[in-house]
Formats: C-alpha cells, sequence, structure tokens
C-alpha cells in the first residue's frame, strides 16, 4: 500500500469518528438549539486534530523508513523489534545490520514480561518480528504462550551451543551470564566457600544478602536447583538462605555488593556482569565497592554454576520472518558478538570469539549442565517456594 | 409522549456526551468489577495463604502516615503562605509546588544514592573523617524510608489546592475571627481548617491514589503492596485473574476512600454571590517569627527539591556525554507532544462533564461525577489491558469494513499514538477533573443562572459566562495533568508505538537496569519541563487574581 493511499485512509478514520461523533450529539442537541453545534464542532476538531497529529506521526515514519529503504534496496524490507535490552551499542549493531542487509529495524524498547503481556494481547496482529529479552524463563514463557516459531538455521546451530537454545529451536541464547557468589575480600576466604548450598550451613547465618524473590534471576537459580537438587532440597535450601539472611532481601544486584562491602553481610549472591559494571562506573566510590570484593563460581566440584542467557526468537505470527531470522543471525555471529555481550560485561554464546580481559580475569568455570529450557519450566514452582519459605 | 418529552429533558447535549465518557472509563473497572466475583483459582488459594495479608498491612501503613504526613505539611506550608509576609515568600508561594517536578521513583533513586554506602554522606564519613557508620541508620528501604519519600514529593498536591482555595476566599472570614480574638493558631483551627476541609481532603485523596499506584518506589525498595502484587501475579504467576482480583481489591480500597472523601466534605455548599470577593491580605510578619516560618519553608523545600536535584546533576555530569545525543531531543519533543495533546482533551471533556454534573441534580450526575475519577484508581497496566483489547476491536472493525469496500489492507491503530492517548485519558481523567470540578464549585450556579434567565442557552452561558470565570482552574488542571503525564511510567511503557520513546521511560529504563547515573540526564529534563510549566502556572494565576 502506498504511502498517500495510507494517508488518505487515516482521514478517512479521521473523518468516520467525526461522524460518530456528530451523530451521538445530535440526538442530544434538539433541545438546545443551534448553539450546542459550537460546542460539538469543538468537540469534535479536537478528537480531529489529536487523530490527524497522530497521522501525521505515522506519515512521516513511514516516509523515513521508505526513504532509506530505497537508499539501500527496494526490497529488503523491515524487521521489528520488541526487545528489553537499551544499550547504545546495540543501536551501532543494528545499523550495522542495516547496512549490510538493507532491512530496515524498528524497535519498541519495554520490559520483558510487558513485551510478552503485549504480544499475547496481540495475538495474530502484532507487528514484531523478533522478541529479544534476558532470561530463559522469560523466553520459555514467552514459547508456552505460543508467541515464538521453530527456526531452521545451520548457521544458529554452529554459532550457539545447544544447552544454550531451546529445545525445539524456539529461541537462542545470545549472551550468557553467571550467578555466582561475591564475598568481602577482607572478611572472607574464598577457600571458606564452596558452593550454593553451603551457604545454608549455620556459619554463614546472618552472613548473606540477596535482593527480592521477584526478581527473574533468583526465580531461575532456585529453578535450576529444582532441576539439579530435586523439589524438595531446592526447599530446603531456600529456607536455609532465608534463615542465614543478613538483614530483609531489597536493592538490586549492586546494592548487594554495597552491603558486603558495608558489613551488612559478607556474601552476596549476585550476576558477574554487575562487578563489571561497577569496576567501569563513573563514581570512584563504586569502583571502590567492586575492587574490595572477590568473585567466586560455585559449585565447581559438584553441579556447577548457574549460567542464565539473555536470547532471541522468532515471533509466531511474524510478517518478516525470514528478516528475522538473518537478524538472530547477524546477532549471534562472530562480528557481532563480541559488541553485544561486551556491553554488559556478559560471556558471549559464540565460542570462537575472545573473552574480555576482565571475563578471562574471573578465569573458566564449570557450568550447571543442563538445558535451559528447564528453568522456565520450574519457574512456577519456584515462585511458590519462595513464597512458601517467606523469601521476600 | 409525555415520556419522550421527560426524556428529552433529561437527555440533553451535556447528559449524552458525559454517558458516554463515562462508558468509556467505565468499562475498564466493570471489568476488573466483575473478575472479583468469578471462581478463585490455585495461584488464588496460594497469594490468600502467604502473602495478602502483608499486602494488606503495608499498603495500609504507606496510605494512612503519607496522607497524614502530607495533610500536616501541605496545610501548614499554604496556610502560611496565603496568610503571611516573611522572607522569600513569594518564591516560596511557588517554589513550594517544585517537588511534584520529580517524580517519586526518581526521588527514591536520588536519595538511595545520597544514602548508600557509596553516597556522599557515607564516603565523605568515611575517607575524611574515617568513621565507618551502621548501615541500619541510613537504610531508606524501608516502609518509613518509603513514607519520607512519598511525603517529599507529594505533599505539593495538598498544598496546591489548599492554597489554591484559601486564596480565593473572603478576607472577612478570617478578619472576623481575629477580631474575636483569636490568635493565629485558634484562627486557623477554627476558621482556616473546617474552611477548607473539602480542598485539603481533595489533595490528600489524590495523594492516596498516587500512592497505591506506585511501583517505581516500593518495588525498588522491596516493599510488596498491590501495585507490586499485582505485576508479581501477572507477570510472575501468569495469572491475570488472580491479578484482577487484587486490582479488584485495590479498587474496592479506593471506593472506600472515595466515599470516605465524599463525607468528610460534607454537603457544604459554600459559594459567593458577589464576583467582586476581597481576598485575604498576607498580615507582614518582623523578626524571628518571620525567619521561622522562612526556615520551616527551606527545610521542606531543601529535603522536597534542591537535595535530590544537586545529586541528579552530579549523576547528569558524569554521564552526560554519552546520553546526550540528538535522539535525547527526540525524547523530549515526544514528552512534551503527548502530553499536551493529551491534557488538552481532559480538559474539554472535564468541562463538559462538570458543567453537566453542576446543572443537574439527581443521582445520575452525582455517580457520574465520582466515576469518571475512577480511572485514577486503576493500575496502570489493568488500563493498558482494557485499551490493547479495545483498540485490536476498532483495528479489525475497521479491517473488516474496508474489507467489504473492497479495500486492500487495515489501518493500524493499535501501534500508534491514539492508542497511548486514549489510555492516558483514562487515566489521568481525574486529576484535570477534580480540579474543574473544584473550580465550578467555587463559582457556584448563580452567575449560570442570571445568564440563563437573561435568555441565554446553556452552551452560550458555558462559553460566555462559565469559561472565562474558570480560566484558572482550567489552566490549573492541564497543567496538572501535563505534568503527570510526563512522568508517567507503566502505560508508556507498555502502549509506546514503534521507535517511540520518552523521557520518563528512557529515565525508568536505565535506572532499572542499575545505571542510575545515566538515567539522571533524563529525569532532570522531566523536572526541568515540569517546573517551568508550574512557574507559568503560578505566574498565570497569580495575575488572574
Amino acid at each position: 500500500m502506498s504511502k498517500s493511499m495510507k494517508v488518505f485512509m487515516f482521514s478517512l478514520v479521521a473523518a468516520m469518528l467525526l461522524i460518530i461523533t456528530a451523530c451521538g450529539n445530535n440526538e442530544g442537541a434538539e433541545d438546545n438549539g443551534g448553539a450546542s453545534e459550537n460546542a460539538t464542532e469543538n468537540e469534535a476538531a479536537n478528537e480531529e486534530a489529536a487523530n490527524e497529529e497522530a497521522a501525521n506521526e505515522e506519515a512521516a515514519n513511514e516516509e523515513e523508513a521508505n526513504e532509506e529503504n530505497a537508499a539501500t534496496d527496494e526490497d529488503a524490507g523491515e524487521v521489528n523489534l520488541y526487545t528489553s535490552r537499551h544499550y547504545d551499542t546495540d543501536r551501532d549493531l543494528y545499523d550495522q545490520f542495516t547496512e549490510e542487509t538493507g532491512i530496515e529495524v524498528n524497535v519498541i524498547e519495554g520490559g520483558g514480561d510487558e513485551l510478552i503481556e503485549r504480544m499475547n494481547i496481540e495475538g495474530e496482529n502484532t507487528e514484531a518480528d523478533v522478541f529479544i529479552t534476558a532470561d530463559a524463563g522469560n523466553l520459555h514463557a514467552a514459547k508456552e504462550d505460543g508467541l515464538l516459531q521453530e527456526v531452521e538455521s545451520e548457521l544458529l546451530s554452529e554459532n550457539i551451543p545447544e544447552k544454550l537454545r531451546d529445545e525445539d529451536n524456539h529461541w537462542f541464547g545470545l549472551t550468557k551470564r553467571a550467578r555466582v557468589i561475591v564475598y568481602n575480600e577482607d572478611t572472607v576466604d574464598p577457600d571458606e566457600l564452596s558452593t550454593y548450598e553451603a551457604l545454608t550451613e549455620p556459619e554463614w547465618e546472618g552472613r548473606v544478602t540477596v535482593r527480592t524473590s521477584d526478581n527473574m534471576y533468583n526465580i531461575s537459580l532456585l529453578s535450576s536447583l529444582i532441576e539439579v537438587n530435586g523439589e524438595e532440597e531446592a526447599e530446603e535450601w531456600a529456607q536455609g538462605i532465608v534463615d542465614n539472611m543478613s538483614r530483609e532481601p531489597q536493592g538490586n544486584d549492586r546494592d548487594q555488593a554495597k552491603a558486603i562491602v558495608a558489613g551488612e553481610g559478607d556474601v552476596a549472591i549476585m550476576n558477574t556482569y554487575y562487578i563489571g559494571r561497577m569496576l567501569e562506573s563513573e563514581d570512584s566510590e563504586e569502583q571502590k565497592v567492586a575492587e574490595s570484593v572477590g568473585v567466586f563460581f560455585p559449585n565447581q566440584e559438584t553441579t556447577g554454576t548457574h549460567v542464565n542467557i539473555s536470547g532471541a526468537g522468532v515471533t509466531n505470527h511474524s510478517q518478516n520472518p525470514e528478516n528475522a531470522v538473518k537478524f538472530i543471525e547477524f546477532l549471534s555471529s562472530e562480528e557481532a558478538q563480541g559488541s553485544f555481550a561486551e556491553a554488559n560485561n556478559e560471556y558471549p554464546v559464540n565460542e570462537n570469539v575472545e573473552w574480555t580481559e576482565l571475563l578471562q580475569s574471573w578465569g573458566e568455570f564449570k557450568e550447571q549442565d543442563i538445558n535451559l529450557s528447564v528453568l522456565g519450566e520450574n519457574q512456577q514452582e519456584a515462585i511458590r517456594m519462595f513464597d512458601r519459605v517467606g523469601w521476600k | 409522549m409525555r415520556l419522550i418529552k421527560r426524556l428529552r429533558q433529561y437527555l440533553n447535549i451535556w447528559a449524552v456526551l458525559s454517558l458516554f465518557f463515562i462508558s468509556i472509563i467505565i468499562i475498564p473497572n466493570l471489568l476488573i468489577g466483575v473478575n472479583l466475583f468469578t471462581e478463585a483459582n490455585e495461584n488464588w488459594q496460594h497469594i490468600k495463604d502467604y502473602l495478602l495479608q502483608e499486602y494488606i498491612i503495608n499498603t495500609v501503613l504507606l496510605i494512612v502516615f503519607t496522607g497524614a504526613a502530607t495533610m500536616l505539611i501541605g496545610t501548614s506550608l499554604a496556610w502560611l503562605v496565603t496568610n503571611y509576609r516573611f522572607p522569600l515568600k513569594n518564591f516560596f508561594a511557588w517554589g513550594l509546588i517544585l517537588p511534584l517536578a520529580i517524580p517519586a521513583y526518581i526521588g527514591a533513586y536520588a536519595y538511595h544514592g545520597i544514602l548508600n554506602y557509596t553516597g556522599v554522606i557515607q564516603a565523605t564519613l568515611r575517607n575524611t573523617f574515617d568513621v565507618s557508620v551502621n548501615q541500619a541508620y541510613f537504610n531508606i528501604m524501608t516502609i518509613p524510608g518509603a513514607v519520607f519519600i512519598f511525603t517529599l514529593f507529594l505533599f505539593p498536591y495538598v498544598y496546591v489546592i489548599t492554597k489554591g482555595f484559601l486564596e480565593k476566599q473572603s478576607a472577612s472570614l478570617f478578619e472576623n475571627a481575629r477580631l474575636l480574638g483569636s490568635g493565629p493558631f485558634n484562627t486557623f483551627f477554627s476558621a482556616g481548617l473546617p474552611l477548607s476541609r473539602a480542598a485539603i481532603v481533595g489533595g490528600v485523596v489524590l495523594v492516596v491514589l498516587e500512592v497505591l499506584n506506585d511501583y517505581g518506589v516500593v518495588s525498588y525498595f522491596g516493599i510488596q503492596t498491590f501495585s507490586t502484587a499485582i505485576f508479581r501475579t501477572w507477570y510472575g504467576m501468569k495469572d491475570l485473574d488472580s491479578a484482577m482480583k487484587l486490582a479488584g481489591i485495590l479498587m474496592f480500597l479506593v471506593i472506600i476512600i472515595l466515599v470516605l472523601e465524599r463525607l468528610i466534605r460534607g454537603q457544604r455548599n459554600y459559594s459567593f454571590s458577589s464576583a467582586n470577593i476581597r481576598t485575604v491580605e498576607p498580615q507582614q510578619v518582623k523578626g524571628i517569627k518571620g525567619w521561622l516560618i522562612f526556615s520551616y519553608c527551606l527545610v521542606i523545600f531543601s529535603f522536597a527539591f534542591i537535595i535530590p536535584m544537586v545529586q541528579l546533576i552530579y549523576w547528569a555530569m558524569l554521564t552526560y556525554e554519552d546520553i546526550l545525543t540528538r535522539e535525547f531531543i527526540t525524547l523530549v519533543f515526544n514528552s512534551v507532544f503527548v502530553a499536551t495533546v493529551t491534557a488538552v482533551i481532559i480538559v474539554c471533556i472535564s468541562l463538559i462533564v462538570g458543567n453537566y454534573t453542576r446543572l443537574h441534580k439527581g443521582l445520575a450526575p452525582k455517580i457520574i461525577s465520582r466515576v469518571i475519577t475512577l480511572g485514577y484508581s486503576i493500575p496502570g497496566a489493568a488500563i493498558a489491558i482494557a485499551v490493547i483489547t479495545l483498540f485490536i476491536f476498532i483495528d479489525d472493525f475497521i479491517f473488516s469494513i474496508l474489507s467489504l469496500l473492497n479495500l486492500n489492507g487495515g489501518i493500524v491503530l493499535r501501534t500508534t499514538l491514539v492508542m497511548l492517548i486514549s489510555a492516558y485519558i483514562i487515566r489521568f481523567m481525574a486529576v484535570g477533573y477534580n480540579a474543574i470540578e473544584a473550580g465550578f464549585e467555587k463559582i457556584g450556579t448563580s452567575f449560570t443562572e442570571a445568564s440563563r434567565g437573561l435568555g441565554f442557552s446553556t452552551v452560550t452561558t458555558f462559553f460566555k459566562v462559565d469559561i472565562p470565570i474558570l480560566r484558572g482552574a482550567i489552566f490549573g488542571g492541564f497543567i496538572l495533568v501535563f505534568v503527570d503525564i510526563l512522568k508517567e511510567l507503566p502505560l508508556t511503557l507498555f502502549l509506546q508505538p514503534f521507535n517511540f520513546s520518552t523521557l520518563a521511560t528512557q529515565a525508568y529504563r536505565f535506572a532499572n537496569d542499575e545505571m542510575v547515573h545515566e538515567a539522571s540526564l533524563a529525569s532532570i529534563l522531566i523536572v526541568l519541563v515540569s517546573g517551568l510549566s508550574i512557574y507559568y502556572f503560578h505566574r498565570f494565576s497569580q495575575k488572574d487574581l
């Protein structure tokens, strides 16, 4: 449909709304005679103005998109992205993708949960082609809701290790993060640390800090423990952590690191990349905090450290599925992976990409050997478990 | 025949339009209300067993203490500013509205930033004086901490409304009290307080509704309230039904509050029969007493505005180079644009409905005037669901009509600003409407009756008499809505069109992703734009007097 056609139709709708408003008024207007038409017109004009402005806006967007398309490739089209990521480096990557393929990237940024709900409500009418969010739990939820479709792509299978992909290839991990034990270097000897489970021992009473159970990272951690240890032991673990907490759960992951440096606890359960971000912080006090804590990868002798991903899937009702696959393939490629993962101090999923110095300094580690799909499968049980043991 | 005549008498243009707007607003409310009585599932049992009690306790604690504190601060400041002259009074008169420009969640980030381990206070104590403090004394992430934050950034609602009311009161009322030998405190308690009861209660109710709807502060602080519970149940447990039940309980709470408001306001109908009211002339307070009042204002102003702003500006200086790009200007434009359009529409609807409920007695207008403000009580997320569902229906409808006409393709309204703005209107109708209703209440009906007596129609009267008298209230309503939309989060996050962001969503995204430094520039701009509009609002309302 051409641009002018769209504008025309928009005006049509505006006119229709106008008529509807006018009709509605006429029924009541008789009593008041001619004078009321003033008010009617005013009201209608207002509504029209609002519509028209929206229409103009839309038209302007359209124009922009068309122009740029014409500049590169007439038929390349576009890919519409719902993403919960928002790093400036991402935008550069999108531009690079457009440059290479001529495919325009349109973006709506939002919370992962919100975007899932939005797609649920939009159903087959959704405009989204690609959904990107953090946490395998969220991606699994999207899959369960029937929002994603199976993708056959050799390139993706090659670039991304199997356990970081959905069993049915509905979603693909693009960056990897580890949820570890961070300790105060002054008060804790890393030799005292061993596993997540050991933090429930009496010697850690009043020494553990962690954020609230609303947080997806915690939910996924418990989901993974349900998988590797069974439900009963997992619940005992959650209860044990609650008993050993040094304060009520509060704040975000950075706040946990600050708490142990401030002496409000000695060990914190948190994601590694927050330490990376604090090291890069503009605030020298935050750098000091990050420098005085150590990163410990737990369960190295046993079940492995909990890892999670941020990843992408092609939506079930995508209008541009081919472009969507191309886009995800691009993000998993060696050229994009570095900057995509580094933007957030995360681990690249593509094993051909070299780790940053910071990641190398933390060293290699053994990961939990589970397919990340289980994080989603155990999610509901984990949430209830948290409530039962009183983890706020 | 007679029946039809009767019917026509009731169904004039004002009634029809009012009913139309009301039905737009009531549909999402009804959806939630009905859901309260559907069969409970096992999640609901789980929530009742482990969580509900805490949600109720925390929510009630927050609204009771915040309500009381804002009432105390807002009313006392309004009384001092309208009745006395003291150093810098002219500045404080509008400066004390400024905290409204800082969204509570941004205030919370700033205060946590100041007070936490790496914040300026502890860092200075540690690095300069080598003092380590007990973290518990500096922990703001508690219920008292949340009350502190809400009070600082919401008290201007009470202040503005009470001050606006007091300024327009006849001086003779208070002078009589003084002549009869009342001291300043006595005058306040025996004349000022009872007279401005309705205004104070109106302001406190706005504060309470804001607290009930807050998500940013409580989720950051880890306090479980109804609003965090709704999102947790909806997104976490994937259980929309139970989430709607929680929303229903929340709505029930709001209805109780609104009924209480009506009861406290009472049947009072003071309005003036003459246009020439001599308004209160502030008394000069000299010496130590004047400076005492000044200090009180300064302390409140510092905590509620200067301190958090200094923190934000410091953060912005650390990060502006990365943030201040061309895209940033688009954000500013987007924010101002949607806020303006919505505020204009809301003011128009408020005028029409307000005029209808004022001129007609009986049950219907009363109900309408309450129902129209209900949108303010529904969690943003629930409004979002209702609106998005509605627009998908509309889009399908348009599509099928176009297909009938043999035209290809459809028009997609649901990813446009039309949808977002509709949601704003439902959500913020109350803010504009209350301001304009208060204006209508003040002018009473005598001017209108006079005009009608001279043979003018209601509509002519509306444009020639009512609107000019109301221009202060209209402008006030506009500004309040405008500022609220600048700060709005959940709806904007949920319903944004492609490639569209606002200052608020940008600030929230950064802060939510633990990049609070990067969030500061957008926050400052929200404050700046809202602050400017508040300033002009003040200038205008002064001239209007």
